[in-house]
């Protein structure tokens, strides 16, 4: 039996171009369509943006096919999704209303756009009154696209097709810090320890049992650190001015400096309840990492990799991440053995690694075309307006 | 069994693909309508109720809600009374109306506002009770969700605490 030690440590060769653009083809009429109604199209901005957004995308996934890697091109998404939906955001903010924070006259209206990060806390007052606790509107309106139905409606189909993956290839939030966490070469703060992962559920617990006391979306209005880039509450008394002081300080050390400081996620990894929650979907989804361990050699690369905290030396034994891997890849593609692999539930590990990648990527990344890449042509559509008006 | 698994894995794997591609012609539609069929609406804290009468005054009307009482163990938020004068650009320069909130021939209150002529001017609603069922209000603009006084569309909708009982 050959040592484990000295099995393949070479990186797989990349494919041939005619090859990946074979398979990126059935990704590239997806996102035509989807482009051809993600924006305004009467106008050269949005025309522009959807062009551009379309090309980004069927590039990034034909670098991902023909490289047979993961993380790097999903994080270049990522990133400027983190970037562009804020930019577009607070663009859209000043063009409505001159401000970023929410008048008490669009609350009272039920025109607050739904964030799928209060989901978790609305499902107890939900049960009980039959009342969902957010100052926004049940249905879509014309005033207010992003409904309380149509969020969750998005997120629930998403959760089908991704559970935790939405982390990695969903969430606008989450390439705010990855970008961070992208830009030192090595992380000053090393070591944090693992079981620090498990703060998110604390805090999920916290906030679920707070919003069920109190029925308001307490995350929402005391901890959410995307609020300082998004819309907050209008700073109308002391309670809204200590709530606005909350949020960026949250952001500055969770999202900005604790990242820069890491090269971690870490207000995913120590903060958001919402990510816990998600964790909890990871079991409807067919798809995951394992660790081959025949092929490991406890050299460490993944858990360093891990911008998550997910992989420690108990999951490395145990032969996987666990429920709170997000599946970003970052552990397959630091993995010279090959080791890390990408898996189909019920097959053998390792047997089919990059077709379960495929297989997996192939409605991820459809679900980020569509999604997140929607988000960037019209923020793209935004920024180009005055240039192209 | 190994076998079975790997083609109930893989069948899975399509599964997740049709579900992906069904996603924005099928199943965004049919989630946002089977949330709607639930019956959910927003908690009135946050919607002022549903309405509950409307008075009629020469030119508008005073559309008033149910009382709102949070119902939850440790809530914050107060007990209230939305009332909403409609449609605003027919309202006098300076409103003073006795409103009875539930029909009983006695008044509850009485409001007083100025409506300025630049929508975007801030609003001030003073309330003088008239029988306990409401606290009085002094000069009050957006100050909290269960006081305050706003220009929403065509309506200026208010928030009076009730009295506790």
């Amino acid at each position: 039996m050959a040592d484990p030690v000295v099995l393949e440590t070479t990186r797989p060769a990349p494919r041939s171009i005619g090859r990946s653009a074979l398979l990126t083809l059935p990704l590239l009429l997806w996102a035509l369509l989807m482009f051809s109604h993600a924006v305004d199209l009467r106008e050269n901005a949005g025309r522009a943006a959807a062009l551009l957004t379309c090309a980004f995308m069927v590039a990034l996934f034909f670098l991902m096919v023909r490289t047979r890697r993961t993380y790097r091109w999903r994080r270049v998404f990522f990133v400027a999704l983190g970037v562009l939906f804020p930019i577009g955001f607070i663009a859209q903010l000043y063009a409505l209303r001159g401000s970023m924070s929410i008048p008490v006259e669009r609350m009272l209206s039920g025109d607050t756009p739904f964030c799928f990060l209060a989901i978790p806390m609305l499902i107890v007052p939900a049960a009980l009154t039959r009342t969902v606790i957010f100052p926004g509107s049940i249905l879509p309106t014309a005033s207010n696209p992003h409904s309380v139905a149509t969020m969750i409606a998005v997120w629930f189909a998403a959760t089908l097709v991704l559970g935790k993956a939405w982390c990695a290839f969903g969430c606008f939030f989450g390439g705010i810090e990855e970008g961070f966490a992208a830009l030192p070469r090595k992380a000053k703060l090393r070591d944090l320890p693992p079981r620090l992962r498990w703060v998110p559920w604390s805090v999920l617990a916290a906030v679920v049992l707070l919003s069920a006391a109190t029925f308001e979306p307490t995350y929402c209005m005391w901890l959410c650190p995307f609020k300082a880039v998004t819309e907050f509450p209008e700073v109308r008394s002391a309670q809204t001015a200590i709530q606005f002081a909350i949020f960026g300080m949250l952001f500055g050390g969770l999202v900005v400096v604790m990242p820069l400081l890491t090269r971690l996620r870490t207000q995913c990894t120590l903060l958001c309840p919402f990510g816990a929650f998600q964790s909890l979907f990871n079991k409807l989804t067919v798809f995951d990492v394992r660790i081959d361990r025949s092929r490991c050699t406890d050299c460490v690369a993944c858990r360093r990799a891990c911008p998550t905290l997910v992989l420690d030396e108990a999951a490395v034994t145990a032969g996987g991440p666990g429920i709170s891997c997000m599946k970003c890849g970052a552990c397959v593609d630091s993995c010279t053995k090959q080791a890390a692999v990408w898996h189909v539930k019920g097959t053998p590990i390792a047997a089919r690694p990059e077709t379960a990648r495929l297989l997996f990527l192939y409605p991820a990344w459809s679900f980020a075309t569509l999604f997140g890449g929607s988000i960037i042509a019209g923020s793209l559509a935004q920024l180009l307006r005055p240039l192209l008006h | 069994m190994p076998r079975l698994t790997s083609v109930l894995g893989y069948t899975g794997a399509a599964l997740t693909a049709l579900a992906a591609l069904a996603g924005p012609f099928v199943l965004y539609g049919a989630f946002t309508q089977g949330i709607a069929a639930m019956g959910l609406r927003i908690n009135p804290v946050y919607s002022g109720g549903p309405p509950a009468r409307e008075i009629t005054r020469p030119g508008y009307r005073i559309v008033v809600y149910r009382p709102v009482v949070p119902r939850a163990p440790f809530s914050f938020a107060r007990s209230f009374v939305q009332l909403a004068w409609t449609p605003a650009g027919a309202l006098p320069r300076r409103v003073e109306d006795a409103v009875d909130l539930d029909g009983d021939g006695r008044v509850d209150l009485v409001a007083r506002f100025d409506v300025p002529s630049d929508a975007a001017a801030p609003l001030f609603l003073d309330v003088t009770p008239a029988g306990g069922r409401v606290l009085p209000l002094r000069h009050v603009s957006r100050g909290s969700f269960s006081a305050l006084i706003a220009r929403v569309g065509d309506r200026i909708v208010t928030r009076i605490p009730l009295a506790p009982r």
